[in-house]
């Protein structure tokens, strides 16, 4: 599979070089001997707290190789900003792309705005690992994204977790499943209505989008619904109001968000209403991990906060990209490092990345959260968990 | 849907809809006496809820107020909205619209400069308070008061509605029983000859401003105490207000609470009936047909001719 693939890029690939030989025909390494990689995800906008746990790992990552001295070259960091939109996405993909010194990016960060920005970045040959876009879709051979590897389990792995521990821990009769209408969200409601109906569970599926002015009615339709647990596909910024309209209404059920809910954030936002949620995420918490400890405490020194989530998971992409850069000594060409990436196996501290021919993950596990007295508490894996 | 599910709805709508009433006024309040569309209501809206939060960080509630305590966090909570509220409304006067007013400027650059000042207001605030959605700390403990046709509602909704309603009845006799209010309505009626019978224009409309911004403020600490505060808070609420004064009847006070209250009722009855992406269809499906049939909405009037 693998050889077909790369006779299948060869080509273009011969055919490129040839028509560049004219030019400059360096399309990677920059004038100085440095090269960047890029960060693309929200550093602005409703969500940004997720875009700055990664970015924060990212720098970090760099940081520390350009210290280590043992790289014949620089590395510098780029932040393009998509605010978590679709529709500002194609923008901060083009500048990544025009910046000639990119050879890698790491994102894009969330679901929607990876398909928008994909077709680009596969056009112009850069890869981009994504930490966290988790809609199943993204790696579907049909779409053509061939720049884009997903390094995190995606949401079919989630939802079907969430589906899992509703219906072997907590034995729930009636879930009342809501997307918030985003690429991400639709894409992990949708897999957990399956695992949940395949278990036997009644599900009341409801789409309420982003940026809803009043939770009140929509809390108290969840209480009509006499469900006894629910499943929020969102982000933090929404599930916040929303949880505290939930206490009001005095819902006394459970209730269960994903990764895009997993952040301090949340509790900070909600209050008291986020006790006792339950959060998923196919990431471990980097500060209770044992191979994660150094990287958390480096984290806690250079920001002066604990890595949140999605940190640990971009600083291992990072490095694994800084890796195959040293593999390729000093030619570094945007279409040579994508195929390397594409094959490598890389032991981070977090788990083992590497993919499948489709850029796709491999690997399944998703880890428990809660929130307890105020703080998102580790709780383990998932699939352990319920045993 | 049960006859209790009806009434809950029916409450829930009626808090919501007390809200963007009070939004709404402030539209039509401007565009009674100017014919102005004031698009940067909405941030008018936004920066009283930075306001409250402002004030509320300054004097800090910590955990667990006293009841009496809790009425003084509320009350400074609300006056920090109103003078944020206030003062923004004032200065986008003084500094956005009277310069193109003295120039006698056509009504469309208006409508742009005040679009222009929006999306300069909402930025800024982004650029200043982060573009993080932030909590308003808690100033009490909220439990249910008492329950309306078995629909219980609790002290957030209670102090959302009762202020809304003070508010509006404050307005509407200060509009009809004062000095002030004459001049206003004056102006509305014909400013050309209020000038000639000594009204003073500019200060009309510059307190004009200043009462609407007063409202649209402390609507936006209620809202922000019912949700959260964020730069970009205002445009959704801001637009659905918008679209009650005209379905309430532009430049019409009274319209503007019956229009604002109308679309929260039918907005939160389409929750349960038709789910929550429906919710801003049917609300604009409400202007459409009001439109349709009563061009100039429920009680369309101008502010000089209601009383």
């Amino acid at each position: 599979m693998l050889n077909k693939n790369i006779v299948k890029l060869a080509i273009p690939l011969a055919v490129g070089a040839l028509a560049l030989t004219g030019c400059s025909g360096d399309s990677g390494s920059g004038g100085d001997g440095a090269y960047k990689i890029a960060f693309q995800g929200p550093l602005s906008g409703d969500n940004v707290a997720l875009g700055e746990n990664m970015q924060n790992g990212i720098e970090l990552a760099i940081e520390q190789a350009n210290a280590k001295g043992d790289l014949d070259f620089k590395l510098e960091y780029v932040a393009a900003d998509d605010q978590g939109l679709p529709d500002k996405a194609t923008a901060a993909a083009q500048k990544v792309i025009d910046d000639e010194s990119v050879v890698a990016v790491v994102g894009p960060a969330f679901s929607g705005p990876t398909n928008t920005s994909s077709p680009l970045y596969a056009e112009a040959g850069l890869v981009t690992v994504s930490p966290s876009a988790t809609n199943p879709n993204l790696t579907d051979p049909k779409n053509g994204f061939k720049s884009f590897l997903r390094g995190v389990p995606n949401d079919s792995m989630q939802g079907a977790g969430m589906a899992t521990y509703y219906a072997k821990k907590l034995q729930a009769k009636k879930v009342y499943l809501i997307d918030d209408k985003t690429d991400y969200g639709v894409g992990l409601a949708s897999v957990a209505e399956k695992g949940l109906k395949d278990a036997g569970i009644e599900v009341v599926r409801k789409a309420v989008p982003q940026k809803t002015p009043d939770y009140s009615a929509t809390a108290k339709d969840v209480v009509n619904s006499k469900a006894d647990a629910l499943i929020y596909a969102g982000y933090y910024q929404d599930l916040a109001p929303f949880a505290k309209k939930l206490k009001d209404a005095g819902y006394k059920g459970a209730g269960i968000s994903g990764d895009g809910s997993n952040d301090a954030k949340f509790v900070e936002l909600a209050g008291d209403a986020s006790e006792n949620w339950f959060l998923t995420c196919p990431c471990t918490d980097a500060t209770v991990e044992a191979g994660t400890k150094k990287f958390a405490e480096d984290y806690q020194k250079k920001f002066n906060r604990a890595p949140g989530t999605y940190s640990a998971e971009a600083y291992d992409i990072t490095n694994m990209i800084i890796e195959q850069v040293k593999g390729l000594k000093g030619d570094v060409q945007r279409e040579a490092l994508r195929d390397a990436l594409a094959k490598a196996s890389y032991k981070g501290l977090t788990k083992t990345f590497s993919f499948d021919e489709n850029g796709e993950f491999k690997g399944t596990d998703v880890y428990l959260y809660q929130v307890k007295s105020g703080k998102i508490e580790y709780q383990g894996n998932i699939n352990e968990l319920v045993g | 849907m049960s006859l209790q599910e009806f009434w809950d709805y029916l409450v829930l709508g009626v808090m919501l809809g007390s809200l963007y009433a009070v939004i709404a006024i402030g539209y039509t309040l401007v565009y009674g006496v100017l014919q102005l569309i004031n698009f940067a209501h909405s941030e008018v809206f936004m920066l009283g809820a930075y306001g409250s939060l402002i004030v509320l960080q300054l004097v800090d509630p910590g955990d667990n107020p006293s009841a009496l305590a809790s009425i003084g966090f509320v009350a400074l909570a609300m006056a920090g909205s109103a003078l944020f509220g206030g003062m923004t409304a004032y200065g986008l006067e003084k500094v956005a619209y009277r310069p193109l007013r003295r120039r006698g400027a056509p009504r469309l650059i208006f409508l742009i400069t005040a679009i222009g000042a929006s999306f300069f207001l909402y930025n800024l605030a982004g650029k200043l308070f982060g573009r993080d959605p932030l909590p308003l700390p808690e100033m009490y403990d909220n439990h249910e008061v008492f329950s309306v046709f078995g629909a219980g509602v609790n002290i957030t909704q209670l102090l959302q509605f009762a202020t809304a309603v003070v508010m509006m009845i404050a307005l509407d006799l200060v509009v009809n029983r004062t000095k002030l209010g004459k001049g206003i309505r004056a102006v509305a009626q014909d400013a050309e000859v209020a000038g000639l019978m000594g009204v003073d224009i500019d200060k009309v409309i510059s307190r004009t401003f200043v009462i609407g911004g007063v409202l649209g403020g402390v609507a936006g600490f209620l809202f922000a105490n019912l949700n959260q505060v964020s730069y970009t808070m205002g445009f959704i609420p801001g637009i659905t207000a918008f679209a009650a004064a005209v379905v309430g009847g532009i430049g019409n006070i009274r319209g503007a609470m019956a229009g604002g209250i109308l679309i929260g009722i039918v907005e939160t009855m389409t929750v349960p009936l038709l789910g929550d992406e429906w919710r801003s269809v049917s609300a604009m499906v409400v202007l459409i047909l009001v439109l349709m049939f009563r061009p100039t909405g429920i009680l369309g009037q101008r502010v000089g001719r209601a009383a």
